[in-house]
């Protein structure tokens, strides 16, 4: 079997230090493959995106073992208004990750953000606009482009539709399949919502209190909870259909 | 979307204008000069041959206040400059990174601020000795802690936002971070500290000079002619009323710029 792009091993994390030091994660293990897609679900403060910090390595209070063998992972954030600089237009900072990642011709990274954005369903009406100047599915869709353009292929997706509404969701859920068939990418999908992560993973990972608690295929957890969270989970997210 | 009329924009653009204008028109021309002492008109009533008035040793009070005013201004504006440059990077550096030399850097800033800056201008001019330039490193000096610590405010506020988390995935370097990603998002409240810095430099400027610590006694300043002037204040009004109101128009003008520029990029 192919190495796997993301593998943890007992992994213990930490936020805080000397009295105020708190373990958020307790002995995680999940490995995800190449091409895969894995979602990781669990309610507020269980540590979903301390593990996706981990995995970006912007945790370093950490122990056990974490190998990411995909060269910059990036990660497209919750809130689609934070994660854009709202001071910069979106063809700068498509073409600042470009800069970033040693394309050093500007025509070249001028090119490739335009590129980029018809990839994502934008268009180049949309590059010369600043963050403020678009809705919030649109922001979400450059805040894609800005994770792909530097060809990474493993993108961890924090709740990325959480703030948008329906239809919008189902669009964006839509463009990811199609992006991640395009691009041969990994993905690993943070949502509190099973329903989303339905639409999208191929199996997924239950967190609960920086625990894994359930851990398979989608149909294995949705069918078979053994976990009385999970069933929980299921429940609450049934009663809303 | 109905945009309400940014007054203070217009107003501060025009009197900034004005006076800038004005500054900058007696670095290069005065109907007389600004020094020639003339017996016959001494304390004489601003006329046509001069607006406003002459002086105590029968100077021309328009060209000294023109003269003074671009004195000030030039001084005012070096000021900015140092204490801004430096306050920007210590400021920068500091509300980033963050950790044990923020705190130390912070600390003696507080005790540079905690110090009357009037004072402390004292003691740096009585080691280097009075002159313009003199006055301008020891103000600029005095202006970098307030500077500092109005940025590190700002830089604090955005080191953990998702968009420099985003920025630091991509590989940015802190460099390209710290001045091309944070520094825009700042300006709006950085230019309204300018225009509030500068017209601090201005009426310290004015006071220093006031207390006969700023430039030479052969340079002109506008606090340094509201000094001279205040003896005569009763007999001849005119000798402080003229410098004041250039002085008012220079601050007043900044400070509306300031405010129309906080309202105008905040906006968006
Ligand atoms: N920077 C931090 N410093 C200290 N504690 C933190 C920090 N970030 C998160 N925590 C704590 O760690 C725990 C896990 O937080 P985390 O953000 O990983 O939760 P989450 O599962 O992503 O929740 P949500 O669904 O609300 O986003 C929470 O109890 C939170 O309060
Ligand atoms: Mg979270």
């Amino acid at each position: 079997m192919a190495e796997p792009i993301v593998n943890i091993r007992h992994l213990n994390s930490w936020y805080g230090k000397g009295k105020e030091r708190r373990q958020v994660l307790r002995d995680v293990s999940l490995t995800l493959a190449a091409g895969e897609t894995l979602g990781i679900v669990g309610e507020s403060g269980s540590g979903k995106t301390t593990l996706a910090k981990c995995v970006l390595g912007m945790v370093t209070d950490y122990q056990g073992t974490l190998q990411v063998n995909s060269p910059r992972p990036q990660m497209v954030f919750q809130d689609p208004y934070g994660s854009l600089n709202p001071a910069r237009t979106v063809g700068w900072f498509l073409e600042e990750a470009l800069r970033a990642s040693g394309v050093g011709d500007r025509g070249e990274r001028r090119a490739r953000a335009l590129d980029m954005l018809t990839q994502v369903g934008l268009t180049g009406e949309h590059y010369g606009r600043r963050p403020g100047q678009l809705s919030g599915g649109q922001r979400q869709r450059v805040s894609i482009a800005a994770a792909l353009i530097q060809g990474s292929k493993l993108i961890v997706l924090d709740e990325p539709v959480s703030a948008l509404d329906v239809t919008l969701q189902a669009q964006i859920l839509q463009l990811l399949a199609d992006l991640r068939a395009r691009y041969q990418l990994s993905y690993l999908f943070i949502s509190h919502d099973l329903a989303v992560v339905y639409q999208l993973c191929d199996r997924v990972c239950v967190l609960y209190h920086g625990q894994v608690v359930e851990e398979g295929g989608l149909d294995t957890v949705y069918d078979h909870p053994r976990h009385d969270y999970t069933k929980k989970l299921l429940a609450a997210s049934l009663a809303l259909d | 979307m109905r945009k309400r009329k940014n007054w203070y924009f217009v107003l501060g653009l025009i009197l900034t204008a004005l006076s800038v204008g004005y500054s900058a028109l007696g670095l290069f021309w005065t109907p007389y000069s600004s020094t020639a002492m003339v017996g016959a008109d001494r304390y004489a009533l601003p006329s046509l041959a001069h607006p406003f008035g002459c002086d105590h040793m029968g100077r021309d009070v328009f060209s000294r206040t023109l003269e003074g005013a671009s004195a000030t201004l030039t001084i005012a504006l070096a000021v900015i400059v140092i204490g801004f440059m430096a306050g920007l990077v210590i400021g920068a550096l500091c509300g980033y990174y963050g950790g044990a030399a923020d705190a130390v850097v912070m600390r003696i800033c507080d005790a540079i601020a905690a110090f009357p800056s009037v004072l402390l201008g004292l003691v740096i001019l009585a080691l280097t000795g009075p002159g313009k330039y003199n006055v301008i490193l020891a103000l600029g000096i005095l202006f970098i802690p307030s500077f500092a610590r109005l940025v590190r405010g700002e830089f604090l506020k955005y080191r953990d936002r998702d968009f420099v988390r985003a920025a630091r995935l991509m590989g940015v370097s802190p460099l390209r971070i710290l001045f091309s990603h944070i520094l825009p998002n700042t300006w709006p409240v950085l230019l309204s500290g300018l225009t509030i810095g500068f017209n601090n430099a201005v009426l310290a400027e004015a006071s220093m000079s006031y207390l006969g610590i700023g430039v030479g006694p052969g340079d002109t300043s506008l606090g340094r002619m509201i000094s001279e002037a205040q003896s005569y204040f009763t007999t001849a009004p005119w000798l402080v009323l003229f410098p004041a109101l250039v002085t008012v128009l220079l601050i007043l003008g900044a400070g509306m710029l300031g405010e129309g520029i906080r309202e105008r990029l905040g906006e968006d």
